[in-house]
């Protein structure tokens, strides 16, 4: 209980200087990378799902991210609806999207799936640019904003924090109760998963449409925050960004992908040459943590901060109660154990040792 | 309609030749690395460097595309492949290669530059010749030459064989004395030699372009899925059919819906053979 309230103490000054960003963050510039921090980490929470905890290695959610931007700009923006509307009906098409690409594709081995998301993001590109009627083909579709309180940056970034909240609120509570447990037994073996009941193809399914429908609202986030978007907008390259952030950040874990979406949006914007190796700076760090870490930084920080904090290696020796042991195997009616208590005894003992 | 199989049987020869790579790594290493497209865009990307930018005879060019490609799968294998496998955990490997393919990819891209540029001739031939223009049959024979020659090698030589031990199974081709690392180590840099060649000789059909590494690494990989994991016949059938199918699609639909086709075909074989067309079928492990 002692350890708690820290945490806690801690928690709520994170959550007090977030949602009193707009106030210090100095330029609108940095506001604006911090809600594009936030769009992104709603559809890689999600996606965290799929790749930290069920281990299905989807490279190509730039797709769903596409689906939600476009279905934000042509619901809100072609078709008039309220934006506040548009929203959650964003969720929905990315989630039929997931349901779609994950129906087929989610049976596949590694390769093979990994091979299809791919090959999905590929093809909504190449829909974007085919059916121009409805998505401005080349040129692309303007986007329209949010409405009264959410029309300002600021605004806009409360905006993006409430949701962004809320979907780490839902993974997480999936993360810690029995389904976080069956994804992660998914993950680590198929087959023992599924001896133990878990229903593997649709909890696999559940949790990548969950995906889609997270994508699909942080498409349309990221929709209203770049205001204008072309299929240029949604190159692959971001699809291996939200990949490379997850497994980077640690398997397995929420606080690791946050904190890798956050460094890796974050460096290149604020170091100058990194930004222009771009995307090969991603391939590198995927490299180094793949060759290095496996487990990822996160993991690799809770060690670091177990050696600092001093906590030493517990060992789980196991010591059998030889007395008791010994007792309930002596015959029922005590007198062998009771007639020869010297000889027997250390015999037992060895014999269990 | 000839002109649509010619091309299309031209550029199925590009997928079916990156399907043989990926076999070639596959049959050693149970390792399908995402690189193997990557490994004929350097032979297109470096065939013309070396024959339009530097100027040397087409011969040298070719030696030369070759040879990067093969030390492309040489570091594939030595970074991205030796370390994982020995790690044993499942998928690292499709981590690790697709940070190389990324990261080549990229560095390529600076190098460069992002826009496709033309792939210089390599034997002198009027542009009137149509459908018998070299860039056509060029790669659809470097390709049947490369299965030939393959299918030659794993049945006619001793090093063939110690590759077919090891694919057929590397704990028993050790005990045998068979070094597996070693024949790993050389089958990618023959992977890497062969999409070198495949990319060199169908420079002139796809261009000197940085990104072709990952369409090759998609469409091959569907050719190798649909005619069958480790079959080199299934790679060229697939290949084949696949670039048929997409110049078909390209011809009555237009040039926007030809991944969508290329990956409903795929789904489409996947859900009736999952092996492929002339795959071995595998037992699952329980």
């Amino acid at each position: 209980m002692a350890a708690r309230a820290p945490r806690l103490g801690l928690a709520l000054l994170v959550a007090l200087a977030l949602a009193s960003l707009p106030y210090w963050s100095g330029d609108l510039y940095r506001l604006h990378l911090v809600s594009l921090i936030g769009a992104y980490w709603v559809l890689v929470a999600g996606l965290n799902l799929v790749v930290g905890f069920t281990g299905q290695l989807s490279i190509g959610h730039v797709g769903l991210l596409a689906v939600g931007a476009y279905g934000f700009a042509i619901l809100a923006g072609t078709l008039g609806l309220p934006p506040l509307l548009a929203l959650p009906l964003c969720g929905v098409l990315g989630g039929a999207a997931g349901l779609l690409l994950g129906l087929p594709s989610l049976r596949l081995p590694g390769f093979y799936f990994a091979m299809a998301t791919m090959a999905f993001a590929l093809i909504v590109t190449e829909l974007s640019l085919a059916w121009g009627g409805l998505t401005g083909g080349g040129t692309g579709l303007s986007v329209p904003g949010f409405p009264a309180p959410f029309d300002t940056p600021s605004g806009q970034y409360w905006l993006i924090l409430a949701v962004a909240a809320a979907v780490t609120a839902l993974t997480w509570n999936v993360a810690r109760l029995m389904w976080g447990r069956a994804l992660v037994a998914v993950r680590d073996s198929e087959v023992a998963a599924a001896s133990v009941g878990v229903n593997v193809f649709r909890v696999k399914l559940t949790v990548f449409v969950f995906s889609g429908v997270t994508a699909g609202l942080g498409g349309a986030l990221f929709a209203a925050l770049q205001t204008y978007i072309t299929p240029d907008t949604f190159v692959f390259d971001i699809g291996l960004f939200f990949f490379v952030c997850i497994i980077i950040g640690g398997r397995g874990t929420i606080l690791g992908p946050l904190i890798g979406t956050a460094a890796l949006t974050a460096l290149p914007e604020l170091v100058a040459p990194l930004a222009r190796l771009g995307t090969f700076f991603y391939g590198l760090a995927l490299l180094v943590v793949v060759l290095l870490v496996p487990e990822g930084i996160g993991r690799l920080v809770a060690v670091l901060v177990a050696r600092v904090s001093g906590e030493p290696h517990r060992s789980h020796e196991v010591r059998p109660d030889l007395a008791r042991l010994r007792q309930a195997l002596a015959p029922p009616d005590g007198t062998a154990a009771d007639a020869a208590p010297a000889a027997p005894a250390p015999l037992a003992a060895q014999a269990l040792r | 309609m000839l002109a649509v199989i010619v091309s299309g049987l031209a550029i199925g020869a590009v997928y079916a030749a990156t399907a043989l790579a990926y076999n070639v790594m596959y049959s050693t290493s149970k390792v399908l690395s995402v690189t193997t497209g990557h490994l004929c865009m350097l032979g297109g990307v470096f065939g013309a460097w070396f024959i339009a930018g530097l100027g040397l005879p087409a011969g040298l060019g070719l030696l030369g595309a070759v040879l990067v490609g093969a030390a492309f799968g040489g570091i594939t294998e030595v970074v991205g492949v030796r370390r994982v496998l020995a790690r044993s955990d499942e998928h690292l490997w499709l981590l690790s290669t697709l940070a190389l393919a990324t990261m080549l990819q990229q560095a390529v891209g600076l190098w460069w530059g992002t826009e496709p540029k033309p792939f210089p001739r390599l034997i002198p031939q009027d542009f009137s010749a149509g459908l018998l223009d070299q860039k056509y049959w060029l790669p659809i024979l470097t390709v049947l030459a490369m299965t030939a020659g393959l299918e030659a090698f794993y049945r006619l030589t001793l090093w063939g064989k110690l590759f077919q031990a090891t694919s057929e199974d590397a704990f028993a081709a050790r005990a045998r004395g068979i070094p597996t690392d070693r024949v790993r180590s050389a089958s990618y840099l023959l992977a890497g030699a062969l999409g070198g060649l495949a990319g060199f000789a169908a420079g002139q059909l796809t261009f000197a372009f940085f990104a072709l590494g990952l369409t090759l690494t998609l469409n091959g990989f569907i050719a190798l899925a649909v005619g069958g994991l480790g079959s080199n016949l299934g790679a060229l059938v697939g290949g084949a059919g696949l670039g048929l199918l997409s110049a078909f699609a390209t011809y009555w639909f237009g040039g926007e819906y030809q991944q969508t086709i290329a990956v409903g075909l795929l789904m489409l074989v996947l859900l009736v053979r999952p092996e492929g067309l002339l795959g071995a079928r595998r037992v699952r492990p329980v």
